[in-house]
């Protein structure tokens, strides 16, 4: 049987998503099938960085009715939108964030080190097959589409299908 | 012995190599050479690691100084 691991991200700070993609990296490399899950904050690091005033995008109702319920949406969720605009290279670290220069630092430090950013690896993650899956009430509530993120191949979920992963997987980490 | 395929990750720290390496061997057959050369502290264990997962059979390891060189059959 093949070996399976789950990850679920949940934080939106980039040292927690560094880790998250980081064990991603390696399982995939050693042959484990690995899915990870992202929710609430842990999206961010998925999404394509817009301008800060950029027009609140209309929702594709044949595309995105799919995974949303579009009638309960509401000026919330594109304040959401503009408030919290994510990117894999803007996140903020969990600890020294320094209103924005920690990230700078840490960004910095990697490089000189010749360890891979957030973004490199997040592609490598998804040239090694790794799947990623989206919760969909967190897509409903901030009004996220699956165009929005860098990852082209996005399923979306919702808990009985990551019941059913964690439960046939060996390894199941939530960060 | 003949190598297939070469591999140089000196400079490059971990999860590099083992990504590197896990990429490289899929796009290999079965029965083919690899030799990688990596010079970051757990490279050896990282290649050593990879190669008893996947069961690929190591050939040779040597060390020349902090670079270590591995071949193993993919």
């Amino acid at each position: 049987m093949n070996k399976k691991a789950t990850i679920l991200l949940h934080s939106g700070d980039m040292d927690k998503a560094l880790a998250a993609f980081i064990f991603a990296n390696g399982y995939a490399a050693l042959g484990v099938e690995v899915k990870m899950w992202f929710m609430i904050w842990g999206h961010n690091c998925l999404k394509k960085r817009k301008r800060l005033f950029s027009f609140p995008r209309k929702p594709d109702p044949a595309r995105e009715g799919m995974y949303r319920v579009l009638e309960t949406d509401n000026i919330l969720q594109p304040m959401i939108e503009m408030l919290n605009r994510g990117g894999a290279n803007h996140l903020p670290l969990s600890r020294l964030n320094l209103m924005g220069l920690g990230p700078l630092l840490f960004g910095k430090m990697l490089k000189k080190k010749n360890i891979p950013s957030l973004e490199e690896l997040i592609k490598s993650a998804d040239e090694l097959g790794v799947k990623f899956i989206m919760c969909q009430i967190c897509f409903d509530a901030l009004g996220l589409s699956v165009d929005d993120l860098i990852v082209p191949h996005v399923e979306v979920q919702g808990v009985s299908s990551y019941a059913k992963d964690t439960m046939e997987a060996q390894v199941n980490l939530f960060i | 012995m003949t190598v297939d395929m070469d591999i140089d990750v000196v400079g490059k720290a971990c999860p590099l190599p083992l990504i590197t390496v896990a990429k490289a061997v899929r796009t290999m057959q079965k029965g083919q050479v690899l030799r990688i050369i990596g010079n970051d502290p757990l490279f050896e264990v990282t290649i050593l690691d990879f190669c008893r997962e996947g069961g690929h059979e190591v050939r040779e390891t040597s060390r020349d100084g902090k670079k270590v060189s591995i071949v193993f059959k993919v």
